[in-house]
């Protein structure tokens, strides 16, 4: 913990160097560019935040981050004030990557990849499959010992950034008679190997970042498989909740700091007919109850952050903040989009590298689903509160 | 863990022992009774803001609070609101001269009950006027409707405005004839109130109390306690429901499973979490920005929308997962809601907080 007068010192050395950094008008310069423009675009940003030794605030010193919790708080409050490009690309490589190698990776494999990341490396995650959404432990992919390699053949689905991905966080089933949670093993595949071939998916909005991989007889080495083999789902399970908490508040502080006070502007604009939505009682009323929300999502974020700090973290306190997090933002950017009206359908395109409210509010809502779907629907987030949180019991397994 | 948190956690598990016996669930019984006053003020929790050397534990509003909690947590009937929280808010205002003092004292030490007729009506968040006037002559003029423990109250304060001067607490003894009460009957049988109204009966000077501040403030900061701890009142039942639908959901059996193991129950039951664990949050600041004594009123409005919604969401959600026994006068269920309806509608409605909360925002 820093002292709070240090942390006023670096709030003010972070905002002073996001006056002098954040890329003037990338609003606009990032709205409707091609895929070259969007990944340049995050390089350099990436490389920008790593220059000044904030690109990977959450890792250890030794490695390249070690700001306290206190300042990375401070550091995403900050950006986020500063209206600053999120780290779309990089997402998985300092988040996913980074805490499956800290958790379970060997030396070697940290000493490959960690500098690696700071380099620009950007990975992908391989969970998903056609047949194992929502029942992520029913993947089918299979990887057969050969030697010193696995011989991996099967198709993963939905993951994100896999056509710019330099690596994947891969899981496969290395024994198939065994029961499913314990026939799965954790790799690292580099995207280049022969027979990987990925394939974009368009979404609802239009963008295509989510991809398809199918995997022909694709060999990876042994030395890349994380922790034991057929240990694979217990890896997964440690390293998905590693990042502690710090992505929702980045989220939270984002929607804080510009998604909410961006649809009070909305609301204050004069629609054609001169009325202002903000003195719509109806609209007056949403627009605060939506401000409530988003101040106690602030506080569970912080709050989520200081458990793990404090190691007390409770079994279900992620998927509250996902779930509540999730359903805020879907309520907001329907208000936006709602109160844009028939003119708001004519913002066809979203800024690329910025955060879920982007402020193109039709888009924003249907990019909504893109966290009630994901990462565990909101119907698996009650059910896992229900059964962790509240301890119910589970649901009868059909025999 | 903090020392403040440590003796919280403290005084929580007295209020849990001393307060579980009127529990309307755990009793089974349907209309528990008033908590015994006594005891209360034995336990010290009626002079917790007053001053030492007037027999309180000179504590903050944050003590208070967590009382208040603890109450809705087993829908306790007695003076609290009346007397702790908007009575010694209303005397420390004026403390420092013999009456306020006295009463103080009769307060913490368990003698005296007090009401505070300080909003009329209590449609808004925000008091738009003192209800009562006390002319040049020395009488006093106006009413307040449904003032939260009148009925019964030794002594009810009148917040009024004055001829000369920001304005003065008139205290009026129970029986004087310059003050009416009409006693109101309500749905929720844990709560009382009292219209009162003065129709120009001289008072005497000595019951007349100056206020340091002007009577529309103090007013609003009387109106940010009583809807703060209304607020957790409401995220306390919110949590007594929540566990007596869980502990419910897991013995209570149909189609040959635990009712919890089925998905349409267990959601409902996270989403019961979901808004309590909101609430918390916006509660927990509320009740530090009061006990700071700064400009609470944003932290309050969002406290009192949200809690206060989310108290009958949850309570509504309980008596429907308790299914036909919920309904019943037997389980109790009925009287956490009606609570809840209270603590919502008090001091404010969630729309009149939020519009509050949004004139803020009109004008860049």
């Amino acid at each position: 913990m820093s002292a709070p007068t240090d942390l006023g010192a670096f709030r003010a050395e972070v905002r002073d160097w996001c006056r002098s950094n954040v890329p003037d008008g990338w609003r606009s310069a990032q709205t409707g560019v091609d895929d070259a423009g969007f990944v340049a675009f995050q390089k350099d940003w990436f490389a920008a935040l790593r220059a000044r030794g904030w690109a990977v605030p959450h890792w250890p010193a030794e490695w390249g981050g070690g700001l306290s919790t206190d300042q990375q708080v401070v550091l995403y409050q900050e950006l986020a004030r500063a209206d600053a490009p999120r780290l779309v690309l990089a997402f998985v490589s300092v988040h996913h990557a980074a805490s499956t190698l800290f958790e379970a990776g060997t030396d070697e494999q940290r000493r490959r990849h960690l500098p690696a990341i700071l380099d620009g490396e950007i990975w992908c995650q391989g969970f998903s499959e056609p047949e194992a959404g929502s029942d992520l432990a029913a993947l089918r992919t299979t990887a057969r010992r050969d030697g010193d390699h696995y011989v991996v053949n099967g198709q993963k689905v939905w993951a994100s950034g896999a056509l710019h991905a330099d690596w994947c966080l891969l899981l496969v089933r290395t024994s198939p008679d065994a029961p499913k949670r314990r026939g799965i093993t954790y790799l690292l595949m580099d995207m280049d190997l022969p027979g990987v071939d990925v394939r974009p998916i368009r979404n609802a909005t239009g963008e295509s970042h989510f991809c398809e991989v199918f995997l022909s007889d694709v060999r990876v080495p042994v030395s890349c498989r994380v922790g034991d083999e057929d240990a694979g789902w217990q890896v997964a399970q440690a390293t998905l909740g590693a990042e502690r908490g710090m992505t929702m508040l980045e989220l939270a502080e984002r929607l804080g700091h510009a998604g909410f006070p961006w649809l009070v502007e909305l609301c204050r604009r004069p629609d054609p007919t001169g009325q202002r939505p903000i003195d719509d009682a109806a609209v007056a009323d949403r627009l605060a109850a939506l401000e409530c929300e988003v101040a106690a999502l602030r506080t569970m974020c912080a709050d989520l952050v200081s458990r793990h700090e404090t190691g007390d973290v409770g079994p279900a306190d992620a998927s509250i903040v996902k779930l509540f997090y999730s359903e805020l933002l879907q309520r907001l950017t329907d208000l936006g989009a709602d109160v844009a009206g028939l003119g708001g359908q004519t913002v066809v395109a979203k800024p690329a590298s910025s955060g879920w409210e982007s402020g193109s509010w039709v888009l924003d809502f249907i990019g909504s689903w893109e966290w009630t779907i994901p990462g565990g629907t909101s119907e698996i987030q009650r059910s896992i509160i229900g059964e962790r949180g509240l301890g119910l019991p589970r649901e009868p397994m059909p025999s | 863990m903090s020392v403040l948190a440590e003796h919280h956690d403290e005084l929580r598990a007295v209020a849990r022992s001393l307060l579980a016996p009127t529990s309307p669930t755990a009793g089974g019984g349907s209309s528990p009774g008033p908590v015994d006053w006594a005891l209360v003020a034995d336990a010290g929790w009626t002079g917790m803001e007053a001053p030492e050397h007037l027999g309180g534990s000179g504590a903050t509003f944050a003590e208070v609070a967590l009382l208040a909690e603890e109450m809705g947590r087993t829908a306790t009937a007695g003076p609290f609101l009346g007397t702790v929280v908007l009575g010694v808010g209303a005397l420390l205002l004026v403390e420092g001269t013999e009456g306020p003092d006295e009463l103080l004292a009769g307060v913490a030490d368990g003698t005296a009950t007090v009401a505070v007729a300080c909003a009329d009506g209590a449609v808004d968040a925000v008091p738009p006027a003192a209800p009562f006037r006390l002319d040049a002559e020395g009488r006093l003029h106006g009413r307040a409707e449904l003032v939260p423990d009148a009925t019964e109250a030794d002594v009810v304060l009148c917040l009024a405005a004055t001829e000369d001067g920001p304005g003065a607490l008139v205290a009026v003894r129970r029986g004087d004839p310059g003050l009416t009460l009409e006693p109101a009957d309500l749905v929720d049988a844990t709560r009382t109130a009292a219209t009162v109204r003065a129709d120009s009966g001289a008072v005497s000077p000595a019951s007349v109390w100056r206020l340091p501040v002007p009577v529309e403030e103090a007013a609003g900061a009387l109106a940010d306690r009583a809807a703060c701890a209304l607020a957790g009142d409401a995220l306390g039942g919110a949590r007594a429901m929540l566990e007596a639908t869980v502990e419910y959901a897991k013995v209570r059996r149909q189609f040959d499973r635990a009712i919890g193991s089925f998905q349409a129950v267990k959601h409902i039951c996270a989403d019961m979490l979901v808004a309590t664990e909101v609430s918390d949050r916006l509660v927990a600041a509320a009740v530090r920005a009061v006990a700071e004594g700064g400009a609470a009123g944003p932290a309050v409005s969002m406290a009192k929308a949200h809690a206060g919604e989310a108290g009958v969401q949850v309570a509504g959600a309980a008596m429907q997962l308790h299914g036909g026994i919920g309904y019943t006068w037997e389980s109790g269920v009925h009287a956490h809601l009606k609570r809840a309806l209270f603590d919502r509608s008090a001091f404010g409605s969630p729309r009149a907080h939020r519009r509050r909360l949004v004139e803020r925002h009109r004008h860049p």
